[in-house]
């Protein structure tokens, strides 16, 4: 009980820290701005050049996945959330501060990633369904459209959102591990833009391989209903994914506990 | 009651503290001196948890920081007064650290009242000066009302008014029977805020006790102006004195009482115009005790401006 409640306490701390900067506040708008802004600008698009577009798009068109492509972009927005969350704690100092309040490492890290995930979740979910829903709107009349209502159409939108707050995660991992503001979000960075442009000299076959494993096709896969080719499909792209947070996450607390946090670095 | 026993901390090739042991007990101010990188700040790090000990450990009540359940309950510290995210203001800096040891609300407004900055309160601590910064950083410390407070360099940046004000609230926390235990490098500072005083030197236990025993122990000096130099000088070395400067001024003399070097002149016919008692200052006493542990000396070292 004493435990839970001092999990309960630490969180409620985080949470308080987390609101009260403003890069936290700034990410936010900037991924509500990206994922709907982004969504009404593609789906309005489609729409005046449907007439214009060829049988093999109008065949394989998706309205679910490409009203919310601009969480591919938001992503990055999420990313700098995350990474903020722990490397401001490093470059102002304050870890030590947090530290002698918080000692227990493992609980001042499950406390921010409570506070991270929540948040991101409920900012992914409404985003993405927002975009969803403004896409589908935009399109009514001209352009097919999905519902809500149907399963898969609906899983879609879920694990669209879902991927924004593990993305937050991932990025929230690798600021632990580098503590620096500029180093975690450039690695971030280069994983979601630099790693795919490598699998690019692969020859053919391994590059189908490679590329699917990239946290922007697993991303491509969550969002789509139907599975996009050389792909994984929805699910299991999110377990490969969540497997990427956690083995960061992992590395990222072995060092955290290992490390002297007081130093200067 | 903090308690360090047999500590030792070494980072990568340096040995930041060598086998440290030493009790701060409370009802007093107890002063943690030594020059710059002499590992004070590391071993009020250890104390914290925020470091890992290569060997030995630091206890506070018994247990190791981590061990406590809410901390800053037990255990008040100022290490690093810019250690404050910029962004925030100090009004939500204190309540956050309120909320995580489950210290009612309304504390944070008794503490910013009494360090007076509850007019800035809702400004960004970026725009903080450092004095401001460090009155803060009390705030902070005196949260959670706890019984062992801990303060690292902590006149820094105040004017000669905060340093009065913060002089005499250590006493005052002493005085309420709390640990008080605060590190400098500056003797004079220790010697008007401590009770007892701890000195380390490269990382190493030096020498510990009152004040007044440190300065009292110290070996004094006597200065004489007489009629005759050279046959004092004389008379003082053959009797296991030592001369130390000899000008028109007056002989300097160790080793000897004032009783002594008078007794011996009059036993050598010498006339005695001036015979003055040079008691060690604390910062002679320091300076004399830390002497070849300055790490970043100057030739002509001075721990006051050792940075």
């Amino acid at each position: 009980m004493a435990n839970e409640s001092t999990l309960m306490a630490t969180t409620k701390s985080e949470w308080l820290k987390f609101r009260t900067v403003r890069s936290s506040i700034m990410g936010v708008a900037v991924t509500v701005l990206l994922t709907i802004g982004l969504g009404v600008l593609i789906t309005t698009l489609v729409r005046t050049h449907w007439t214009q577009l060829s049988p093999l798009r109008v065949a394989t068109f998706d309205p679910v996945s490409s009203s919310l492509r601009g969480s591919l972009f938001a992503q990055f927005a999420v990313g700098v959330i995350g990474t903020l969350f722990i490397t401001s704690e490093y470059t102002s100092g304050s870890i030590r501060t947090t530290l002698t309040a918080v000692p227990n490492r493992l609980r001042l890290i499950a406390g921010k990633c409570i506070v991270l995930l929540v948040t991101m979740l409920i900012l992914g979910e409404f985003v993405c369904f927002a975009a969803f829903l403004i896409g589908q709107r935009i399109y009514l009349g001209v352009v097919p459209t999905a519902s809500i209502t149907n399963g898969t159409v609906l899983r879609s939108v879920i694990l669209a959102g879902l991927y924004l707050a593990l993305l937050a995660l991932f990025a929230f991992a690798l600021g632990l591990i580098l503590r620096q503001s500029a180093a975690a979000i450039s690695v971030f960075v280069s994983v979601l833009l630099i790693v795919p442009i490598i699998g690019l000299f692969f020859p053919q076959n391994w590059q189908n391989d490679f590329t699917r494993f990239e946290p922007s096709t697993l991303g491509v896969s969550m969002q789509s209903p139907f599975a996009p080719s050389n792909s994984f499909g929805a699910w299991s792209a999110t377990l490969i994914l969540l497997a990427y947070v956690l083995g960061t996450m992992a590395v990222a607390l072995v060092l955290f506990q290992r490390r002297d946090a007081g130093s200067n670095q | 009651m903090i308690k360090i026993d047999h500590l030792t901390k070494r980072y990568s090739d340096t040995l930041a503290v060598d086998d440290l042991d030493f009790e701060v007990k409370p009802g007093v101010v107890t002063g943690f001196l030594g020059p710059n990188g002499s590992g004070k700040s590391t071993t009020m790090r250890i104390i914290l948890g925020l470091d890992h000990a290569t060997k030995g450990q630091a206890t506070v009540n018994g247990m190791r920081y981590a061990e406590l359940k809410d901390p800053i309950r037990e255990v008040g510290a100022l290490l690093d007064a810019k250690a404050v995210h910029p962004g925030r203001t100090a009004r939500n800096h204190l309540r956050a650290l309120a909320v995580s040891n489950q210290i009612r609300k309304s504390r944070v407004d008794e503490v910013l009242d009494f360090v007076g900055i509850s007019a800035v309160a809702n400004k960004k601590v970026g725009t903080y000066s450092l004095g401001m910064s460090q009155r803060l950083g009390i705030a902070g410390a005196l949260l959670g009302d706890p019984g062992i407070l801990l303060f690292d360099e902590p006149v820094n940046g105040l004017d000669p008014e905060g340093i009065k004000w913060i002089r005499e609230f250590f006493r005052a926390l002493a005085n309420e029977g709390r640990t008080v235990f605060v590190s400098s490098h500056l003797m004079s500072e220790m010697a008007v805020s401590a009770d007892e005083i701890i000195v380390i030197g490269r990382g190493r236990f030096i020498t510990s006790g009152s004040v007044n025993d440190l300065t009292k122990n110290a070996e004094g000096t006597v200065l004489a102006r007489a009629s005759d130099h050279e046959k004092l000088s004389a008379v003082v070395a053959s009797n296991h004195g030592v001369v130390h400067e000899s000008n028109d001024e007056g002989l300097t003399i160790s080793g000897l009482t004032s009783d002594q070097v008078g007794r011996l002149a009059f036993n050598a016919g010498i006339t005695i115009f001036e015979l003055t008692p040079q008691r060690a200052s604390l910062e002679e006493v320091f300076m004399d005790l830390t002497a070849g542990a300055v790490e970043y000396g100057s030739q002509k070292s001075d721990p006051a401006h050792g940075q």
